[in-house]
């Protein structure tokens, strides 16, 4: 434990190298910049709105451990709230919410309307449904808030321990106010936003997770102001005061700007100092801090703004049809209405409408009748539109979502452990009419996994590996290549990310090779010019590297190998502690392992004797260099430790052990001071270090993208570059990842007059960042190339069958990424993509004329060159590819563009061109888009073309993208959570995109467009019948059926077997809809919700309505059974009604296409229940209510034979034109799916079981990924070139106004739930 | 249809439980039939044999069914004799509204009918009304069901407008216009010299006289206001109370009623019939019965008195003499549909038989082929390292669908 601890540390202080860190927090000065270089080109029509900047400085004063002090201002409490309702509001808002759905609200009127005179129907008729419906939306929103409000309260109640009158207090969370001192233990969450004051950790550092905020489990680091280091025990914490002003609350998530004031003296605050609500301590015993934001103010809530949700296409057609039963009502209204006018009629003198007559039969106002009457059908009719439609899609939609997507064993991945998620049920049926997708490369359809595969030194290339694309590339070609594991070198090396094989530098023969201090350089470039921290044991063997990037960590690895071991960071910068009063005592000493030789080290720990408390660690310097200690076990050496202490601070330094340099098989530990870090970010695309060597040499080291690298090369030495970038080529045909080494020696003098302009650039307030990087181009030019790294991107498991698959299902697929235009065409060759006989269509930035362009340098002149020629070869392009269309429409085309041309082509006076040519290619491939563009590409093809988009990506840049599709799919079970927590579905594999979209979402596809056109039809058959009677009452408005029989149609009568229907019913078997990738694309055509489908249903409803009320009407005027008597009009319409229940229930059992048991009992039940029903009340009869009516009625009919055999009849006449239609159209006209069923028809039943990999007897490759896998993960994605942070690019999309959604329940739910774990949690300490 | 049950996977679900706890914190979804989607279900598939099936089927059952219930309907003797424009005397002709609104005028009338058939008791009398809206909305709302039923509640007129109270403000019982209106024509029956009792006991239905019509709610203020809409009903004054038998015999001798004992709303079964109102503006309601076998060649006469006014609204009236047979009245319209559908089953099922084997699905193959052709366009291109797993089995799929 303790050696784990300690490493921990080691890892965590050398991260602070240079005080920058992450990058997360203080990028956002380029992203503003960038983003508005951007905005000014972008799409005309975009919707990506912008979000308020982070607000002006208006100040807030706070008050340290003063409440007092505090009070007059009235900061919110800490406490909060992400319930929707309390029990107040709960009715009120909930019904309001309710009533926003049209439907609801057209009922709600209509029941409004019935209880007025005019309405033939009583009231029951229409506010039973609404009630039922409304009843279930309510408990089901009920119960949501209620479990939010369960998560509140264990979040709002859970303990802190808060500073009162010198003494820790433990307090619950929603007493906490602003300026409150806090402590939090390890593990524990920060309840606000807190200032961080101290740790117990060495030089005021603590460690936090972010996994609330942004999923990301690795550790980030925090350093509190050197001034409140001091401030650890209650005693000493309650003499601080100190007043901080800082920024109003924002949503900012990594900006934070303040200064801190004690003892007269100003400390500028950063992100640094702050800890955010809902992240938790790790590695640290605890800190102090003061309480800067709380409750809903905190970073965190304010974030926590609801996305607006997306509809589903599907839907949104859904209302159109409403809207045509709405003009299909207002037309039958308008019929019987106008009928009523011209019946009424005084010669009907049993009416009664001599004398005082109520306007709505008054014949001498036929005019108000007409009018009176139209409201009368409009209750009457008010059935049409069908009222429970909507909670039993969502019922619907989200069983499916939980049950189904949610458990698929088939989307389960065994290696990281994750099944699928639906985070939203509202997109189902989406994934059913996807048409164009677009995905991200890297983690998406690589898997991130990055091996250092090649090199170019000195312009000779090492490495003799070859790629899959390249085996792929040589296949093509007709060269058989030879499985290469056997061959390899007897020095070729394959481990986490290292996989390289080339003797020439293995093992220190690099010291013969033509250049050998080039090899020096890159080797030390590659272990110095980072920001990866080692962890675990200090040998070659096991250390394990974390870094932002996989291919920062595969670069160290590589250093390692070519022996040039980077094994420790160092500790940051800044002067030694203070000392603290009182006695010290040395209880523990740990010289560490052996072959650390000239600097071994010491743990020291400290107790300090008038501690109440046992052992309290004050500070732990876990480095004291022997040599300058004369260190002896006596306990009370105070002295020993003052001059330990001084020594402590030794600048920040980095230990690469280097072999082979002086001589062959030398080792030596190098300490190289790191004097500066130049962050990466994507803007600057390169990462540059200024390091002091042992022998006092100054030399900046800088690796980043070709073509930045190159810009800022030394001139001369023209050779070397040239064969370089041919080298660069190569391996980007090889489908390989390429960053540029470069080095600049520095002297002195330079150095010092630069460092000061960084440290003026580093310590100002605005614009820091802007500021940092306008410093940091003074230094980086004038460079000289060393050569050039080449990683391996390993695609993921089964993306080229999925490829194959989802292209015969006829989606098209798009990939937007950050490489270089050579790495992207392929991928997209390994991917299938694109073949040999695709022709393509490439559209590059990099071609002479732009390049003589740049040359000159204008601006201005080089984006009018770039745009005419994205103009011309969109127009030539565009054209070519219709005439290629229409002469071989078999061939394939394909489109690449990169980012730079993508920029003027979605220009609003080209994008048409962009589309039309887009369009009519198979494949497109955009490389170096920035997320924004990836997003405005998106939206592009949503909007332009109206087609349905889906977005699949797994990091941080492909969150506007999957938020501007129609549906947004994140690569979940990897470390980054920000496309996750974006997207709609979150999936493990890019392959089980097969199927999520043609199982899950086909099925959904099918299953919604049968719910959705069987609900038209029944509601339209049952009230046809009702508009069939009304022409032989006079246009009276009279009701056909008992009121409860019409309320109680909907939510009893047909109501279940139709939700089982969109659950179960199935067309083919998954394994067969995945056989037949084709079967897709009666989803994408929309074969199952077109008006033609829907006015067949509209037909039979006709049709079958005629049948039900003729056939029966026609029983009224005849005596039926023996007795000669006669029935009535209720006796009539209960039959009616009885024949309308049974046919609309057994009409869906006829459109189902699998039935199960389920089926059978809930058409059953729904009969049953109907006869149950009428049985009981026909019997009873109570005073109030108007059921005489129907008093007896069933009775009287079941004492006829003419009942039964009407019962009989009427559903087969009503069934028959159905049947025939379904027998020819099957015959004659069959759906795919319909062939594949009948080729299938006696196959026996599978199983997903049968499929199922045994998880315990894994192929010796399985085991070998899983066992990778399984690694310690990498914390972040990538853009481009090689590395990237992603808080970076979560403030960039939000920048671009398509926040990352936060959702504070979430925050919450994740937050208690931890809280119960942690019990189980192993102690670290 | 081709159902096929899943007995083979059931053993399948317990082992990957077993499995899956092996594996600490495993996320892997449990194995059910109901979340992997698998539930057992048989599969409909409407293949030309099933359709065929199912429309012989039906017709098999259908045409029998068609014919019992015909012959039944033929059985049925029904002599049906429109008299409202034969029982207006030939000078008012032009003016029929005149005459019925005439008082002084008699409304006698006389109808002979010749038996057609022989006609066995019980021979049903039906009036038939036309073009009267017995289900218009003011009508049919137009009662109080509490004050029928409930000597307790005459006052419970709501709903009753405008028959809802006298001049006077009294309240009517029974009221609304149903009630009001009720048909008022009479019949009785001679043949020769032999007069045909008329049984107006248990025409109406018994769920009606028992519990909808009060035994102890007599009729009060009924028919008394200027206008009269139909046929008075027996005072309201029980008999056994102080009624005096002059009264009742001239109530009896005015109104040349049928016999009537005693009067309380649920005896007066003329109006509980009325008031089960009809579902059509074309209605028929039960008279009485005659319960004498009735031969060929009868001649009936009929004395009726044409008191009920269809005529401002142009209704006819018609007189329905009827038997019933276990089916009912002579309604071939059940027959005749179930003969139809059964008869349309069976050619149908025929005509797709001769369909099936004169063109064995040759439109189905050219759906294949298309689809085939579809998936190769999508497909072909993609060069010899790429092959669409669907396109091979469709196409090999066609061969044997080729035969039937």
């Amino acid at each position: 434990m303790k050696a784990r601890m300690k490493d921990m540390m080691r890892v965590a202080t050398a991260r602070l190298g240079g005080e920058q860190q992450a990058g997360a927090s203080s990028s956002s000065g380029y992203v503003r910049r960038d983003s508005t270089a951007v905005r000014t080109t972008r799409l005309g029509g975009d919707s990506l709105r912008r979000q308020p900047q982070p607000q002006a400085p208006t100040v807030r004063t706070v008050y340290c451990n003063d409440r007092d002090a505090n009070a007059p201002v009235g900061y919110k409490g800490n406490s909060v709230s992400t319930t929707k309702y309390n029990v107040l509001t709960f009715l009120p808002k909930g019904l309001f919410e309710q009533f926003r759905r049209v439907a609801n609200l057209y009922f709600l009127m209509i029941s409004i309307l019935s209880t007025t005179p005019i309405s033939p129907v009583h009231p029951v008729t229409n506010v039973v449904p609404l009630s039922l419906v409304l009843l279930v939306s309510l408990i089901k929103e009920a119960f949501e808030d209620w479990k939010r409000f369960q998560n509140d309260m264990s979040i709002n109640n859970a303990k802190v321990d808060i500073l009162q009158d010198r003494d820790w207090e433990s307090t619950p969370w929603k007493r906490l106010q602003v300026g409150d001192i806090v402590r939090i233990k390890k593990d524990g969450y920060f309840p606000a936003d807190l200032l961080f004051l101290s740790s117990t950790n060495p030089d005021g550092v603590c460690y936090i997770e972010t996994a609330n905020l942004d999923g990301e489990t690795n550790l980030k680091i925090r350093k509190a102001l050197e001034k409140t280091w001091d401030y650890v025990l209650p005693e000493k914490v309650s003499e601080f005061k100190g007043e901080v002003q800082c920024e109003q609350p924002n949503n900012s998530l990594y900006t934070f700007t303040g200064n801190l004031i004690v003892d007269k003296q100003t400390i500028p605050l950063s992100p640094n100092q702050l800890l955010l609500r809902g992240c938790s301590l790790r590695n640290t015993e605890y800190i102090v801090g003061v309480v800067i934001f709380t409750g809903h103010e905190t970073k965190v809530m304010m974030n926590s703004m609801n996305v607006p949700s997306k509809r589903s296409t599907l839907e949104k057609k859904l209302d159109k049809l409403i809207l045509a039963l709405f003009a299909t009502l207002f037309m039958m209204c308008v019929i019987g209405a106008i009928g009523s006018g011209v019946f009424i009629n005084q010669k009907y003198f049993y009416l009664g409408l001599r004398g005082h007559v109520e306007d709505q039969f008054n014949p001498k106002n036929r005019f108000v009748v007409t009018i009176l009457t139209m409201f009368t059908l409009i209750t009457l009719y008010s059935t049409i539109i069908p009222i429970s439609l909507y909670v039993s899609i969502e019922m619907i939609k989200f069983i499916q979502c939980t049950q189904f997507i949610n458990n698929d064993i088939n989307m389960y991945h065994a290696e990281s452990n994750t099944p699928a998620l639906a985070r939203t049920s509202n997109l189902n049926e989406e994934l059913g009419q996807v048409e164009y997708i677009f995905s991200d490369k890297t983690g998406t359809l690589t898997r991130n996994l990055m091996e250092f595969f090649k090199c170019s030194i000195g312009g000779e290339m090492y490495g003799t590996g070859i790629t899959e694309i390249e085996k792929g590339g040589a296949e093509r070609a007709g060269i058989k290549i030879d499985n290469d594991e056997g061959k390899r070198s007897a020095v070729a090396i394959h481990e986490k990310g290292f996989n390289f094989d080339d003797a020439r530098l293995m093992r220190g023969a690099w010291r013969n090779e033509p250049n050998p201090e080039a090899c020096k350089e890159f080797f030390r470039c590659l272990a110095i010019c980072h920001t990866v921290l080692p962890e675990g044991e200090e040998t070659p063997e096991k250390i394990s590297y974390q870094a932002a990037s996989p291919d920062e960590a595969a670069l160290v690895a590589a250093a390692k190998n070519f022996g040039f071991f980077f094994y420790r960071g160092a500790l940051a910068l800044g002067p030694r502690p203070k000392l603290l009063e009182g006695v010290y005592t040395i209880i523990e000493t740990n010289p560490c392992k052996g072959y650390m030789r000239e600097t071994e080290h010491l743990l020291l720990r400290v107790i300090w004797e008038q501690s109440k408390t046992s052992v309290i660690p004050i500070i732990t310097p876990d480095r004291i260099p022997v040599s300058s200690v004369a260190f002896d076990k006596t306990p009370h050496d105070a002295g020993a430790i003052e001059v330990a202490l001084t020594i402590l601070r030794t600048p920040t330094t980095v230990v690469v052990r280097e072999s082979h340099v002086e001589r062959m098989g030398s080792i030596q530990d190098v300490s190289y001071e790191i004097l500066n870090v130049l962050e990466f970010n994507s803007t600057r695309k390169r990462q540059s270090v200024v390091c002091r060597f042992p022998n006092g040499r100054l030399v900046l080291y800088c690796k980043g993208a070709d073509n930045v690298v190159f810009e800022r090369l030394a001139d001369g030495n023209h050779d070397m570059k040239k064969i370089s970038r041919e080298h660069l080529e190569q391996f980007g045909s090889a489908g390989l990842r390429t960053l540029c080494l470069a080095y600049r020696d520095l002297n002195r003098e330079q150095y010092e007059s630069w460092n000061e302009k960084f440290v003026q650039a580093k310590s100002s307030l605005r614009d820091r960042d802007k500021k940092l990087d306008e410093v940091a181009e003074l230094i980086e030019k004038d460079l000289i190339l060393i050569g050039c790294t080449a990683i391996e991107d390993k695609l993921q498991e089964g993306v080229p069958a999925c490829i194959e698959t989802l292209s015969a299902a006829g989606i098209k697929i798009w990939v937007l990424t950050g490489d270089k235009m050579e790495t992207a065409i392929n991928i997209a060759y390994a991917c299938s993509l694109v073949n040999n006989d695709t022709k393509q269509f490439i559209i590059s930035s990099e071609t002479d004329t732009i390049r003589e362009a740049e040359d000159k340098g204008d601006p201005i002149e080089i984006a009018r060159v770039i745009k005419d020629t994205v103009k011309q070869s969109l127009k030539n392009f565009h054209e070519e590819a219709l005439r290629s269309l229409s002469r071989m429409p078999e061939r394939k085309l394909a489109l690449i563009i990169d980012g730079r041309c993508l920029m003027y082509a979605l220009d609003p006076t080209l994008r048409v061109d962009l589309l039309g040519l887009s369009l009519s290619c198979h494949s497109v491939v955009c490389c170096r888009v920035s997320p924004l563009q990836k997003a405005q590409v998106a939206s592009l093809v949503k909007k332009g073309a109206r087609k349905i988009t889906l977005s699949i990506g797994d990091g941080a840049n492909d969150v506007s993208m999957i938020q501007a599709a129609h549906v947004g799919i994140g690569i979940s079970g990897q470390e980054g959570m920000q496309a996750v927590m974006a997207s709609d579905f979150a999936i493990a594999q890019f392959r089980f995109l097969t199927d999520l979209l043609l199982v899950h979402g086909r099925w959904s596809y099918l299953r919604l467009c049968k719910v959705i056109t069987y609900f038209f039809y029944k509601n339209l058959t049952f009230t046809l019948t009702q508009f069939w009677f009304t022409f032989q009452t006079g246009f009276s408005g009279q009701r056909f059926y008992d009121d409860w029989f019409q309320s109680l149609y909907n939510v009893i009568f047909t109501a279940l077997p139709v939700i089982i229907v969109g659950l179960f019913d199935k067309d083919v078997t998954a394994s067969l809809s995945k056989r037949y990738p084709q079967l897709y694309k009666e989803g994408i055509r929309n074969s199952f919700f077109k008006w033609r489908v829907i006015a067949v249903w509209g037909f039979f409803a006709f049709y079958q309505s005629i049948v039900f009320y003729y056939f029966t009407a026609a029983a009224s005027r005849h005596g039926h059974g023996s007795s000669g008597k006669i029935l009535g009009l209720w006796d009539v319409s209960t039959m009616a009604f009885s024949c309308v229940v049974v046919t609309v229930n057994l009409r869906l059992l006829m459109a189902c296409n699998s039935i199960t048991r389920w089926h059978y009992i809930s058409v059953a039940g729904s009969i049953v229940a109907w006869f149950v029903f009428i049985f009981i009340y026909s019997a009873i009869m109570t005073s109030f209510d108007r059921q005489e009516n129907v008093y007896f009625v069933i009775y009287v009919l079941m004492s006829t034979f003419f009942f039964y055999l009407t019962i009989l009849l009427v559903p087969v006449i009503a069934l028959f034109g159905d049947f025939l239609y379904l027998s020819i159209q099957r015959w004659l006209y069959p759906y795919d799916y319909q062939v594949i069923q009948e080729m299938h028809r006696d196959d026996p039943h599978e199983y997903s079981m049968v499929q199922l990999p045994e998880t315990s007897h894994l192929s010796p490759e399985e085991q070998r990924s899983y066992a990778i896998s399984m690694l310690p993960r990498e914390n972040s994605k990538h853009t481009g070139f090689a590395f990237d942070s992603p808080g970076y690019e979560s403030f960039f999309a939000s920048q671009q106004g398509v926040g990352v959604p936060h959702k504070p329940w979430d925050v919450a739910r994740r937050a208690s739930m931890k809280q119960r774990q942690q019990p189980q949690r192993p102690a670290r300490s | 249809m081709s159902s096929s049950s899943a007995a083979a996977g059931t053993s399948n679900g317990g082992s990957v439980d077993a499995g899956g706890a092996a594996r600490r914190n495993t996320r892997m979804p449990k194995y059910s039939k109901f979340t992997q989607q698998e539930l057992p279900a048989c599969k409909p598939i409407l293949t030309p044999k099933w359709v065929v099936s199912v429309f012989f089927i039906v017709g098999v059952i259908f045409v029998p069914i068609g014919v019992v219930s015909l012959l039944a309907a033929r059985d049925v003797v029904e002599i049906i004799d429109r008299y409202d424009e034969a029982c207006v005397p030939s000078n008012m002709t032009e003016n029929k509204l005149a005459y019925i609104q005439n008082s002084t005028i008699s409304k006698n009338c006389t109808r002979t009918l010749r038996i057609t058939k022989e006609m066995k008791q019980p021979i049903f009398v039906y009036y038939e009304l036309d073009n009267f809206y017995q289900n218009h909305r003011r009508y049919v709302k137009s009662r109080n069901d509490a004050q029928l039923r409930d000597a307790k509640k005459p006052n419970q007129t709501s709903a009753c407008e405008p028959e809802r109270y006298t001049a006077d403000g009294k309240p009517i019982v029974p009221c609304g216009l149903i009630a009001w209106s009720l048909f008022n024509d009479t019949y009785s029956f001679t043949r020769g010299n032999e007069n045909l009792t008329v049984d107006k006991k248990d025409i109406s239905w018994k769920s009606d006289r028992e519990h909808k019509f009060g035994k102890d709610v007599y009729p009060s203020n009924f028919q008394n206001g200027s206008l009269i809409g139909g046929a008075k009903l027996n005072s309201s004054i029980p008999v056994h109370e102080s009624y005096s038998a002059l009264s009742y015999v001239v109530a009896y001798a005015c109104r040349r009623e049928s016999i009537v004992h005693v009067t309380s709303l649920s005896e007066q079964e003329d109006l509980i019939v009325w008031m089960r109102t009809a579902a059509l503006p074309t209605f028929r309601k039960l008279y009485g019965r005659i319960n004498i076998d009735l031969k060929q060649n009868d001649t009936i006469t009929v004395n009726l008195l044409n008191n009920y006014n269809t005529y401002s609204f142009g209704g006819k009236k018609k007189l329905v003499l009827s038997t019933a047979t276990w089916l009912g009245g002579k309604n071939d319209f059940l027959g005749y549909a179930y003969l139809i559908v059964g008869g349309l089953c069976i050619f149908l099922s025929f005509a797709f038989t001769l369909l099936y084997f004169i063109k064995p699905r040759l439109v189905f193959i050219l759906i294949s082929a298309a689809i085939t052709m579809i998936s190769v366009g999508l497909t072909g291109n993609w060069g010899t390292t790429t092959t669409c797993p669907g396109t091979d089995t469709l196409e090999a799929a066609k061969a044997p669908l080729g035969t039937p």
